[in-house]
């Protein structure tokens, strides 16, 4: 068009040409400066078009990334261990490992000022030393935290390497330490299951699953706690069993350890009462003498012995904690706990059935548990009359609180033996198990551990509701090779409920003393029953058992004794 | 200095050019500066050190400038466009001999007492002479290719020695604002077509000679998510930084993706972004219309001037404008490939806050000045 106005223009006269011309030349401008400012403002509207789909539409909203940056499989050098319900005991963590290459570091002086600089708790003299020799390898500082790794690369210092490493992370700390163990610098296990699966945890990244339950073992640890330091013992074990698969639930041993760093422990805070340590359990092996003698048809329920008098044989005297100075019924010595009445039951039985029946619930072999830190029990060589005779009331043979408990859920549960196990088993996986008395000894047993929680020393146990039932036992600790009385082990083994037994509680401590609340006792009967009690009451709710009238009459049956009890 | 300051009709004083002055077009400026403020203030966590005071000092030095340029007589910008021009050339020359590297790129001359970024200068030089020289030709020169020569090579030697340096950013606008001022002053519009088909010819060539990191930033924008850790990891920050704002944003002070670092440069390129995460998609379209409304005041401004040299003055300088603002809010929605222009008057940054208001300045003068005439060559018809 502009042009067609131009030959328009042409045509016409000189001046008007030259006006005409002007005015054309402004109005295209003006027509093309409305053209742009159209066109920018097109511009714009796309560019506000945009800003609502970024912001309004959320077309940015999520990175849409054609690759998601997943993380690698992590391929660890050891798989993690994990409680019965998955919670995590034990991982891995990646670190970075610092070493040199003393031939290529030119200043080891100034290189180990810088390093001492980045890694506190090294020592500059130490370092310059190590730089400064003539080998081509040497460690500076094993797993770094990130920070100083960072700091170290910040560092420049030519020579310096990271070796990738991992280390064992336990998050919840010595909670487990008995039963995790821990590793090495190499990573390597050095105790408990990481030490006695270490095949299994190095060949299969799948988490190790043990059988323990965190719940369960935290409650153990804080009752057993408590008690070791009302009681001022210089330690104390804790066992939870799961009656029917055999499954060590908690496993508690005091004093515990922090497995993250080992090397601070204590004292003999990594020595594993529960399982390594044997002590002579005391009147808890009334249990065994009762079951046998029950079970080989020498005694009945109703039968007894004559407890007027101490036994004399030898040098040795064999008296009662709490003297009746009467004929007892078995039930009567078992409730009061009569060494006199035992050793009779015992020398009934004879010692090769006695012998026989407890290898047959473990007590003569180390508990069957996977720790590496199993002790072996102590057994009499040559067993002797004598012999049968104390270890009727648990003296003369030294075993683990681990057997004890094992070899209690047999007597109890049907008398089937089954060996525990501190792995998860399979759910419905076949559990092995060998009878070891009848089921009619058994229930009986049942009754009279029923009884002792009822009316004799393991009053302390009782939780109304729960069907407690138990043992105490107090042995005197040989000092010096005599028996000390002011160093004792002090135990309780219960089960619970009575009636059909679901779980196995030993807490055993070691050397209490008496206090005003126990009017200086330091019995089982006294210091780990009330232990075992509160565990009765904590742990029921989380496993779900309720609470029985323990007078309804069909429980008073079931837990009935047809003897003189007084 | 009679002519410095001579009024369009001999009768107005400094301070009768002072009433002229376009006082809402400088309080929409003061407005969009404030917003740069408050964002450089957030930037900063909420504290006016180091950017929002520095860059508020230099809006006030700025625009001292701005009055001073605008009330200058245009006539006397005619005269010295050249001149300016010139300096501005050398300046750029001797960027290339003796610039210091900045940033990767020479673009900076230091000359003691500051520091010069002579582009910067040559946008507003190279309005003045391309408005200068098309205001004495005829409509007929215009169609004439060969009349087209001689500002053509006024173009092409800055946008060569820039794109030198190299800042393709600004080699693109001097080229672009040009092609305005050149469509606006009345060029044929088969020419425009000609040179759009000659460079869709040598865009294929050109590509050989771009950096590598030039060619990177292309290849990113045509597809980010491909080095989404690298180079593409700007403009997707970007976007989440804008679709985490929505509708009315995370509130002044509360944008995530800036202050905790994800987003980068968010005190000058990515400054939009920054905005739409605090302010939403309403802060954005408000600044957006901010800038729509300077450009219309802009528009007016050249429509109401009688001399051509004004108008296109006054295009050049809005033109230059808009295609700051357009590249900057584009690239950082991911529209155009990260070139690393500013958002004007609200990025942190010296010198283009300078350019910006004596920019304005001319602008402002040409509106003062807008009934002044001006002959063929430079002369002042009589009344």
């Amino acid at each position: 068009m502009a042009t067609r106005l131009g030959d328009v223009l042409r045509a016409l006269p000189a001046k008007l040409r030259l006006e005409g011309e002007a005015k054309l030349a402004i109005e295209i401008a003006h027509h093309r400066l409305a053209v742009t400012g159209v066109l920018f403002l097109l511009a714009f509207s796309v560019v506000a078009l945009r800003l609502v789909d970024v912001t309004v539409l959320k077309e940015g909203h999520e990175p849409r990334l054609a690759h998601l940056p997943r993380a690698a499989g992590l391929d660890i050098e050891r798989a993690d261990i994990v409680d019965r319900n998955g919670e995590l005991l034990a991982t891995s963590l990646s670190t970075a490992s610092l070493y040199a290459n003393p031939k290529m570091v030119s200043d080891p002086a100034d290189a180990a000022a810088k390093l001492v600089r980045a890694i506190p708790g090294l020592e500059a003299k130490e370092i310059a030393a190590r730089l400064g020799s003539d080998r081509s390898f040497v460690w500076i500082k094993r797993n770094l935290t990130p920070r100083q790794q960072y700091a170290v690369n910040r560092l420049g210092i030519p020579g310096l390497f990271f070796q990738p490493e991992e280390r064992r992370v336990y998050p919840h700390g010595s909670l487990v330490a008995h039963i995790v163990g821990y590793t090495g610098i190499d990573n390597h296990g050095l105790a408990g299951i990481e030490q006695s699966m270490e095949e299994r945890l190095r060949s299969s990244n799948e988490p190790l699953q043990l059988s323990i339950d965190i719940r369960f073992q935290h409650i153990v640890r804080e009752e057993l706690a408590r008690a070791v330091e009302e009681f001022q013992a210089i330690g104390g074990a804790g066992i939870v069993l799961d009656v029917a698969t055999g499954e060590v639930l908690a496993l508690v041993s005091l004093p515990d350890f922090d497995p993250n760093s080992p090397g601070t422990a204590e004292g003999d805070a990594r020595f594993n009462r529960v399982s390594l340590g044997t002590y002579e359990m005391g009147s808890i092996f009334k249990i065994f003498t009762a079951a046998v003698a029950l079970d080989s048809g020498t005694v009945t329920l109703r039968d007894g012995y004559d407890a007027t008098q101490p036994i004399k044989i030898s040098r040795f005297t064999i008296s009662d904690f709490h003297p009746q100075r009467r004929f007892l019924t078995v039930p009567e010595i078992f409730m009061h706990s009569s060494n006199i009445g035992a050793a009779k039951m015992a020398v009934d039985v004879g010692t090769q059935r006695q012998r026989e029946f407890l290898g047959r619930v473990g007590l003569l072999r180390p508990a069957s548990i996977e720790l590496p830190e199993v002790g072996a029990p102590l057994v009499p060589s040559p067993w002797r009359e004598i012999n049968t005779m104390t270890i009727a009331f648990g003296h003369g043979i030294s075993v683990s609180p681990m057997q004890v408990a094992t070899a209690t859920a047999a007597v109890i549960d049907g008398g089937v033996m089954r060996p525990s196990t501190i792995l998860k088993r399979a759910d419905g996986a076949p559990v092995p198990s060998q009878r070891v008395v009848s089921a009619r000894t058994s229930e009986q047993m049942r009754r009279l551990m029923r009884l002792v929680v009822e009316r004799g020393t393991g009053k302390p146990a009782s939780v109304p509701g729960y069907l407690v039932g138990g043992k105490t036992g107090t042995a005197e600790k040989i000092v010096n090779g005599r028996y000390a009385k002011n160093a004792r082990i002090s135990s309780f083994v219960g089960a619970f409920p009575m009636n059909a037994p679901r779980f196995v509680i030993l807490t055993m401590l070691d050397e209490p003393k008496g206090s005003k609340a126990t009017f200086g006792f330091a019995t089982g009967g006294w210091v780990a029953a009330p232990a075992v009690g509160r565990l009765v009451a904590r742990l029921a709710p989380i496993a779900g058992i309720g609470l029985v009238d323990e007078n309804a009459p069909e429980l008073r049956e079931q837990m009935f004794i047809n003897a003189a009890v007084r | 200095m009679p002519l410095l300051f001579a009024t369009p009709r001999g009768d107005l004083t400094i301070l009768g050019k002072l009433r002229q002055v376009n006082w809402g077009l400088i309080l929409l400026i003061a407005v969009v500066s404030s917003i740069g403020f408050a964002m450089l203030y957030s930037a900063a966590g909420g504290r006016w050190d180091p950017w929002a005071s520095r860059q508020m000092y230099r809006f006030g030095v700025g625009f001292v400038l701005l009055l001073v340029v605008a009330v200058v007589d245009l006539r006397v910008w005619y005269r010295f466009a050249y001149a300016l021009y010139f300096v501005a050339l050398v300046l750029l020359v001797a960027v290339e001999v003796a610039g210091r590297i900045g940033m990767g790129a020479q673009r900076w001359l230091d000359v003691g007492f500051l520091q010069l970024q002579p582009s910067e200068l040559m946008k507003i030089s190279l309005v003045l002479v391309l408005a200068r020289w098309f205001h004495g030709l005829t409509l007929e020169d215009v169609g004439r290719p060969l009349s087209l020569v001689w500002p053509t090579v006024l173009v092409l030697a800055p946008a060569v020695l820039v794109a030198k340096q190299p800042d393709l950013g600004s080699a693109l606008l001097l080229l672009l604002m040009s092609a305005i001022v050149y469509f606006v002053a009345g060029v044929r519009l088969w020419k425009f077509a000609a040179i759009a088909a000659t460079a869709g010819a040598v865009i294929p060539l050109a590509w050989n000679h771009l950096r590598d990191y030039q060619k990177q930033r292309v290849l990113t924008f045509l597809n980010p998510e491909n080095d989404p850790l690298g180079s593409g990891y700007h403009i997707i920050q970007s976007k989440i930084a804008l679709g985490s704002g929505g509708m009315w944003g995370k509130g002044f002070m509360q944008g995530t993706q800036s202050h905790l670092q994800f987003l980068p440069e968010k005190q000058t390129d990515f400054i939009f972004t920054m905005l739409s995460e605090e302010w939403g998609f309403v802060g954005g379209l408000t600044l957006i219309g901010l800038y729509v409304l300077i450009l219309l005041y802009g528009a007016a401004i050249s429509l109401r001037a009688r001399s051509q040299f004004g108008r296109l003055v006054a295009v050049g300088i809005v033109s230059s404008f808009y295609i700051y603002a357009f590249i900057n809010i584009a690239m950082v929605m991911g529209m155009l490939p990260v070139v690393g222009e500013p958002l004007p008057l609200v990025s942190y940054g010296g010198t283009a806050m300078m350019t910006l208001l004596i920019g304005f300045g001319m602008l402002i003068n040409v509106y003062v000045h807008r009934d002044l005439q001006i002959g063929r060559h430079g002369q002042t018809p009589e009344a």
